[in-house]
C-alpha cells in the first residue's frame, strides 16, 4: 500500500530518496563532514553513513547558525541530502541553507514519520504540497 | 506572498540578474513562514565573512564579481583580525591574506568597511518603528530594544535583503510578537548594579530563564549607553533574546503595563544580589590570586568614553600590565582613530596593551578550530580574565581557556599584578 504524510511544504523540490530515519536533533555543525556527507557525530546512529542523497528524517536542527554554510558547502560538492522533513516547525537557519543548497524541505507532517517510516525505505517528497509517499506497511 | 508592481518587476530581471535571484531566495523564505508580503528595510548590517570559515571569504569575493551591489546603507560585522594589527596580536599571515581580500570585494559591492560588533556606536542610529536587518546577536538586541527599529536575528540571507532592500514582514517586524511576556522585578540595592559587568551578569541571569522570548525588566537603576549595551549582549548569550524592555529607557514603552500590551505575564520573577553572584559565579572558574595570561575588554567593542576611562585610569597610577598578560582592547576602527587623536591609544600602548579594532579573541585565529588547521598550539589562551559574560561564555569553549567575569577596574588591577583580584 502506499502511505501518505502531509506536512508543511517549506521549500520547494521533488525529489526521492532513500530515507536516513534519526531518533535525534540533527546539527549540521559538527555533525557531518562538510567535504563528504558523511555523518561524523561520535555515538550517532547513522555515524560513518552518508547524507548525500538521502531523504533525512529527524525531529529537529539544532545548534549554531553556521549550520546553513554547512549546508552550501555540502551543496557545492554535490553531498547535500536530496531532502529534509522535520517534524517541528523549521527555524530560519535551516531554512536559509535549504533553499540556498536547493534541499526540499517539508515540515510538521500529521503523523510522526520518526516512528513510521523505515530506515532506508524510498520516499518521495513534494517540498511545494509538503508531502510524503513510501510503500509498503507502516512500522510502529 | 503578495507582491507589489516594483517587486514584480525586480523578480522578472529588470534590474538585473542578482537581484532577481536575491528576491527569489526572500519570496520562498518569506513563503516558509507565512508572511503575507515584504516591506522595505533602510539599512542592513552585514556578515562580514570571516577567515575563520572555510569558504566564506571566496563566496562573498565570488558573489561580489557577479555584479552586486547593496541598494541600502550596509555596514559590516566582525573579521578574524585587526587589518592593521594582525601581526601584533599573533594572527597568521594566512589568515590575514585571505581576510583582507574582503576589502576590495565589499567596496564593489558598496559595502562599509566598519567590521564592528557595534554599528550604533558609529552613527548607525535607526529611527524607531523603521525595518532593518541586522546580524550580531548584541547589535540586533540593542537596535530593537533601545532604539526601537526592527530587525530579525538576520542570517545569511542579509546579503539579499541589502541587494534588494527587501525583507518579509514577519518575526519581530509585527507588533504582536513585541510585547513582553516574562516579567523581572529588580530588587537589588543602587550599588549592586553599577559596572557594565554587573549589567552583564544581570542580562546573563535573565537570558538563561527567558530563553528567546521577550523579558520586561522593571527597575534597572540609572543605565548610560555602556551598561545597555552590555544587558543586551548578555540576555542574547544565555538566551537567544532578540528584544527586551526596560522601561523607561527603552524605546517602546514608558511603564511595564505598556510593556505585556494588555497581556498577563507570562512568568513573574524576582531578582536579588544572590542571582547575581551566581551568574559571576558561573562565568568564573580561575581561583582568586591564580595567574593569569590574558585580558579582555570590549566585548561587544567599547565606545569612545571606555576607552578614555581605560586610559585615565592608567595614567593615575602610571600603571604598566605585568609582561606575561596580554591586554586586548576591542573597538572599532573609527572609534580607535578617534581615541588615537585623544591620545588614548598611546597611553593604553604604552602600559602594555593592544586596541585592536576589526576583531576580538573568540572570533580571531586563537580558536581552537582555527589553531588545528594552521598548525598552532592550542589553547592559546590558559586564563581570560573580562568584564563581559558574552566573552566569559564564549571563550570557554571556542578557545578552551578558564575564564573569570570582573568589573572594568578588577580586570585593569588583574592585568597589572597578573594574578586574578
Amino acid at each position: 500500500m502506499t502511505n501518505r504524510a502531509q506536512g508543511r511544504g517549506i521549500v520547494k523540490g521533488r525529489v526521492e530518496g532513500l530515507a536516513l530515519v534519526c531518533h535525534k536533533a540533527f546539527s549540521f555543525l559538527g555533525d557531518v563532514d562538510m567535504a563528504t556527507g558523511e555523518i561524523i557525530a561520535k555515538g550517532h546512529e547513522h555515524e560513518g553513513e552518508t547524507i548525500a542523497g538521502k531523504v533525512m528524517i529527524y525531529p529537529e536542527t539544532k545548534g549554531s547558525s553556521g549550520g546553513c554554510v554547512v549546508l552550501m558547502s555540502l551543496a557545492k560538492v554535490g553531498k547535500q541530502p536530496a531532502a529534509i522533513i522535520l517534524m517541528k516547525a523549521a527555524d530560519p537557519n535551516i531554512v536559509e541553507g535549504a533553499i540556498l543548497a536547493g534541499v526540499a524541505l517539508v515540515c510538521e507532517p500529521d503523523m510522526d514519520l520518526i516512528r513510521t517510516v523505515p530506515n532506508g525505505v524510498q520516499i518521495s517528497i513534494d517540498g511545494t504540497e509538503g508531502t510524503a509517499e513510501w510503500e509498503g506497511a507502516c512500522v510502529s | 506572498m503578495k507582491l507589489t508592481d516594483e517587486e514584480k518587476r525586480m523578480l522578472d530581471g529588470v534590474y538585473g540578474d542578482v537581484v532577481a535571484q536575491a528576491l527569489d531566495y526572500l519570496v520562498q523564505f518569506g513563503d516558509a513562514f507565512g508572511a503575507e508580503r515584504f516591506v522595505d528595510v533602510i539599512y542592513a548590517h552585514y556578515p562580514a565573512e570571516m577567515a575563520i570559515y572555510k569558504g566564506s571569504v571566496e563566496d562573498l569575493v565570488e558573489y561580489s564579481e557577479t555584479g552586486a551591489r547593496v541598494r541600502i546603507p550596509t555596514t559590516t560585522s566582525t573579521l578574524a583580525c585587526d587589518l592593521d594589527l594582525w601581526s601584533n596580536a599573533g594572527c597568521p599571515q594566512a589568515v590575514y591574506e585571505l581576510q583582507k581580500q574582503v576589502v576590495p570585494a565589499h567596496r564593489r559591492m558598496g559595502i562599509l568597511g566598519t567590521y564592528t560588533c557595534t554599528p550604533q556606536l558609529i552613527g548607525f542610529i535607526p529611527p524607531k518603528g523603521s525595518y532593518i536587518i541586522s546580524v550580531e546577536s548584541s547589535a540586533i538586541i540593542y537596535f530593537n530594544s533601545v532604539f526601537g527599529a526592527r530587525t530579525n536575528r538576520g542570517g545569511v540571507f542579509t546579503r539579499f535583503s541589502a541587494v534588494t532592500g527587501k525583507y518579509p514582514l514577519m518575526g519581530y517586524l509585527l507588533d504582536s510578537n513585541r510585547k513582553g511576556t516574562h516579567l523581572f522585578r529588580i530588587e537589588l540595592d543602587s550599588d549592586d548594579l553599577v559596572t557594565d559587568s554587573d549589567y552583564s551578569a544581570l542580562g546573563f541571569h535573565i537570558g538563561g530563564i527567558v530563553g528567546s522570548e521577550v523579558p520586561v525588566i522593571d527597575k534597572i537603576g540609572t543605565p548610560d549607553q555602556s551598561n545597555m549595551l552590555s544587558l543586551g549582549a548578555a540576555l542574547a548569550t544565555s538566551g537567544s533574546v532578540t528584544l527586551f524592555h526596560a522601561p523607561p529607557y527603552t524605546a517602546e514603552c514608558k511603564t511595564v503595563e505598556e510593556a505585556f500590551q494588555d497581556t498577563k505575564p507570562k512568568e513573574e520573577h524576582v531578582v536579588r544580589k544572590t542571582d547575581l553572584i551566581n551568574a559571576y559565579e558561573k562565568l568564573t572558574n580561575i581561583t582568586p590570586g591564580s595567574k593569569i595570561d590574558f585580558v579582555t575588554l570590549g566585548c561587544p567593542h567599547y565606545n569612545l568614553e571606555n576607552l578614555r576611562y581605560v586610559a585615565q585610569w592608567i595614567r593615575e597610577i602610571n600603571a604598566k600590565f605585568h609582561p606575561d598578560v596580554r591586554v586586548w582592547i576591542c573597538t572599532n576602527r573609527q572609534t580607535r582613530n578617534a581615541a588615537t587623536w585623544e591620545g588614548v591609544t598611546q597611553t593604553i600602548e604604552h602600559a602594555g596593551g593592544l586596541v585592536i579594532c576589526d576583531s576580538c579573541p573568540v572570533e580571531s585565529h586563537m580558536r581552537i578550530s582555527t589553531c588545528k588547521e594552521y598548525g598552532m598550539k592550542t589553547p592559546q589562551v590558559d586564563a581570560m580574565v573580562t568584564d563581559s559574560a558574552k566573552m566569559a561564555r564564549y571563550v570557554g569553549d571556542l578557545i578552551g581557556c578558564s575564564t573569570a567575569l570582573r568589573s572594568r577596574d578588577e580586570c585593569l588591577r588583574s592585568a597589572v599584578t597578573g594574578k586574578l583580584v
